[in-house]
């Protein structure tokens, strides 16, 4: 088997314009997926037991059903609904209401980490519950939260991939593309998985980066 | 300063303190003794409300901790009322509980400007002061990982004192340090008492409850079993119970 280099430098520039929808949505997942997080735990760790109870039926529905069927759900059915939503739009959602799920899972972690004695520490001084909370225990939840946010950052990247079965044209879109074109399945899809691989190793990079910089001093 | 007025507590069904009484003055400082197990730290965390109770009162200068109305129309005052209690009620850990994402100027400064309210420059400027008087003026800008426990706690009692609270509350504070240790942080809260502030003291160094404290008070079982200036109490106690706590206390000591 030989590799046609010539073909993948050729089709480099489809792959790239793939590349900046992925990123995009990538980005804009993650993001609204760490706000969507944040509304979440709020209710999973709201003192009102409804509360706590949707959010925790929520977490659960979303975590046992695959984000591909979660996103041709919404994809058809806000067509079916009158007000049809691009793939874009569609995927984003999806992501979003999936990843907040975990992103809330992983906050819980990270606030249950932060022991009990910091909270009566913070309350001993006359602070309010949610001044605790801001002063004391989130800025110390969120230093646990950085490796476990890393890995679901990098399945996120690689989840994107779904959004191209309906019809966003991200890199594996365009890699599909390609192969019925040109019959040349080897060299896509290695140089797909490459640029999926260089995007998370850069990621990881820059997280774990950032994992050291927000790491208490000592 | 501190008044509690028969208070009683429940674990569940069991009872840990039974209608508790004391009175700690303002300037005085009480040291609360006892044998393990007796509900001197819930009797302390009741004073600012870390542990509710189902009966009896809690003033701090006058204003009812906790709760308002008695009987059937009992009730817990809201958050707001009891964190703003909680502000004039210094506390001070066995375990430290210093913020670790903080320096230690920090950990002084935090609450009076967050929840105090007062200007970041006049907070800063008590916060100096009161860590150079605890003797660690030269640590300002360390993360608490890298003090000793002493040091550690000797933080802790600045950031109780940097909110002027009208009375501190000690547990223990000295338990978890290394023997050597033990002497720096005594000898900041004997300042302390010299200086007037109003403590109350849960200790095991029966030397130190005789020396600092002008009122000593004996727990056992939940209840409140003899109280009384240190050298009676020592000298002369009344109660049995008292009598083979002191005693064994005694043997312990010498061996
Ligand atoms: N959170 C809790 N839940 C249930 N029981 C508790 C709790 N905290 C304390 N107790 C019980 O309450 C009683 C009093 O405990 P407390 O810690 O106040 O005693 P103490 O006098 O401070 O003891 P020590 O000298 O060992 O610190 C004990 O029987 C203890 O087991
Ligand atoms: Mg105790």
């Amino acid at each position: 088997m030989k590799l046609d280099f010539n073909f993948i430098l050729r089709n480099l520039p489809t792959f790239l314009e793939g590349a900046v929808v992925t990123l995009e949505l990538s980005a804009l997942a993650i993001l609204c997926s760490l706000v969507w997080g944040l509304v979440v735990v709020t209710a999973r760790t709201a003192p009102s037991r409804a509360l706590a109870l949707a959010a925790t039926g929520y977490i659960e529905l979303v975590r046992n059903t695959p984000v591909l069927v979660q996103m041709l759900f919404i994809y058809f059915g806000s067509a079916v609904l009158g007000a049809p939503l691009s793939g874009f739009a569609a995927g984003l959602l999806a992501m979003t209401l999936q990843n907040g799920g975990y992103m809330a899972e992983i906050y819980r972690a990270g606030i249950e980490a932060v022991s009990q004695r910091q909270v009566e520490a913070g309350m001993a001084l006359g602070m309010r519950r949610h001044e605790v909370m801001s002063i004391v225990v989130l800025p110390q939840a969120i230093r646990k939260v950085v490796p476990p946010f890393t890995n679901q950052a990098i399945v996120m990247i690689k989840d994107t991939s779904l959004v191209s079965s309906i019809s966003v044209a991200e890199m594996t879109f365009h890699a599909k593309l390609l192969t019925d074109r040109t019959a040349a399945a080897y060299e896509v899809f290695l140089t797909l998985a490459a640029l999926y691989l260089a995007i998370n190793a850069i990621v990881s990079a820059a997280l774990r980066l950032l994992e050291r910089r927000v790491a208490i001093p000592t | 300063m501190v008044a509690v007025r028969g208070v009683s507590k429940w674990f569940g069904a069991h009872q840990v303190l039974k209608d508790v009484s004391l009175d700690v003055a303002a300037g005085e400082v009480v040291a609360v003794i006892g044998p393990s197990g007796s509900g001197k730290t819930t009797l302390l965390r009741c004073v600012n409300l870390l542990e509710d109770f189902q009966q009896g009162e809690i003033r701090v200068d006058g204003e009812a901790v906790g709760y308002a109305g008695a009987g059937a129309a009992r009730r817990r005052l809201p958050e707001r009322v009891i964190a703003r209690t909680r502000s004039q009620v210094g506390m001070v850990f066995q375990s430290f509980n210093l913020f670790p994402h903080m320096t230690v100027l920090k950990n002084v400064m935090v609450a009076p400007v967050r929840v105090k309210k007062m200007p970041e420059a006049e907070a800063r400027a008590s916060a100096v002061r009161l860590l150079e008087r605890v003797g660690l003026a030269d640590k300002l800008d360390a993360y608490p990982a890298r003090l000793s426990g002493g040091q550690q706690q000797r933080v802790a009692i600045a950031r109780a004192l940097a909110m002027q609270p009208k009375v501190i509350l000690l547990d223990e504070i000295t338990s978890a340090l290394d023997p050597e240790l033990v002497g720096e942080v005594l000898a900041v809260i004997r300042q302390l008492a010299r200086d007037g502030m109003t403590m109350m003291i849960v200790t095991h160094e029966m030397q130190f409850a005789r020396e600092v404290a002008q009122k000593v008070v004996f727990m056992d079982g939940g209840a409140m079993i003899e109280q009384g200036p240190p050298r009676a109490l020592f000298a002369d106690p009344r109660t049995e119970r008292l009598q083979t706590f002191l005693k064994r206390f005694r043997e312990g000591y010498q061996l």
